[in-house]
This record gives C-alpha cells, structure tokens and sequence, in this order.
C-alpha cells in the first residue's frame, strides 16, 4: 500500500464530493489503534448519484482505469451491498460497502472527520467501530474490538 | 531510554509504552507498506461484488502470496 497512492484517492473522494465514511482498520488508523491491512473498508451513501461519485473520483486517481465502470448502481443498491475493487497499482483494494447487514449502513454510523495533508477525511467514531466490530465472526474483528473498548473506555449497551 | 530491563513479565507489562510522536495514520500507512513488503499478495484485476461481507471475508482467503 502506496502512501501517496492513498493520499491521491483520498482527495479524489473530497474533490468528486463523495459521501463517504471509512471504517476498517484505516479508521482505527486515524484513531491511534495501528495495524496493517490489505484494503480499505468505506462505506458510501446508497444513492445512484453517489456511487457515480465513487467511479468519477477512481477513475481520476487512476488513469481512467475502465474496469471502473464495472462498479454498478445496480448491484450496490441491489442485491450486492459489497464490491470490491482492485486497481491497477496491484498492492491493495477497496472494500465498498453500502450496508452491512441489519448491522449498519452510511447513514446510521456515527462519524468524525479528520484531516490528512489538507483532505478531510470521514472517519466512523471509536464506538461505531466497536458496534460493527464485536458483532462479527471474524478473530480479528473481536481483537480490533477489544482494543477499541480498552482504549476509549467504551460500555456496551444494553 | 534505549533499553529498558524488568524482573518479570508482569513487570514489563506494566512499563509504559513510549508514545510516538508521528501522526496515527501516518504509523498506519508505514505499517501497510512493511506488512506488503514481508508478505506481498498476488491479487487479481478489476470488480467483485458479493452478496455479504461474510462472503467478501471468505474469498479474502483466496490471494495467494507472491512468494508461494
């Protein structure tokens, strides 16, 4: 993963207007919880409008890649809320989501925003990570939990 | 403080960790960079859609590494 590989998506999210929220260990990232991944994990408003955001701000950051425009309304807002995407830099992807399960989607994690070399950038909060973290099967994800609960002295509900 | 010694374990645990000074997400993409560097992936090309994250997670198993 190429930092200024993500530096340049990332402003292209800004510049195409994106509706936005990162989630995922780049999320826990900006939060002081570091540790490697091989993707990063977004969430974006499910609107047809928004995902032509999403192709218009890839497209830019990576030359008009035209595999691009296999990223579709009709799946994201159908039955495939997850796409993955592989650009041609070869050494990560994206995971673009517009709903996790009953779990979460755009408009329901809370969010912050950060800044990167002048970018904003939105971030979901400690606490929604948790919530869509400690629910999840994967090992991982209860490690990311744990850590998050520990480091922002976070209380489950009841 | 190079090099620090401990009696024990617990000892050690309990020790505070020095607190670096570079921004979080910086460490984060560094770290990124290092994890591709010991362990690079053969990924493939273009979009995939799944019907559900457990489904996206799963074919996560499916990237071999570079050097197998």
């Amino acid at each position: 993963m190429d930092r200024d590989e993500i530096i340049r998506v990332l402003q292209a999210f800004e510049a195409a207007g994106l509706e936005y929220v990162l989630i995922g260990a780049a999320a826990m990232g900006f939060h002081g919880l570091v540790r490697a991944t091989e993707d990063l994990d977004l969430f974006i408003r499910a609107t047809p409008e928004n995902i032509e955001r999403l192709r218009s701000a890839l497209r830019q950051a990576y030359d008009d890649d035209p595999q691009v425009d296999e990223i579709s309304s009709a799946d994201l807002l159908g039955e495939y809320p997850a796409v993955r995407y592989f650009p041609p830099t070869g050494d990560l992807y994206f995971d673009v989501l517009t709903r996790l399960g009953e779990v979460a989607s755009f408009e329901t994690v809370d969010t912050e925003i950060k800044e990167v070399q002048g970018t904003k950038v939105r971030i979901a909060t400690p606490l929604a990570l948790y919530r869509m973290k400690k629910g999840t099967v994967r090992e991982k994800d209860h490690v990311d939990a744990a850590a998050l609960k520990e480091r922002f002295d976070l209380k489950d509900e009841t | 403080m190079r090099v620090q010694k401990f009696r024990s374990i617990e000892e050690m645990n309990k020790a505070p960790v020095r607190e670096s000074q570079e921004p979080p997400f910086e460490r984060f993409l560094r770290q990124c960079a290092r994890y591709w560097e010991i362990a690079p992936k053969r990924y493939p090309r273009g979009v995939f859609k799944f019907r559900t994250i457990e489904e996206a997670q799963k074919a996560r198993e499916k990237y071999p590494l570079l050097n197998k």
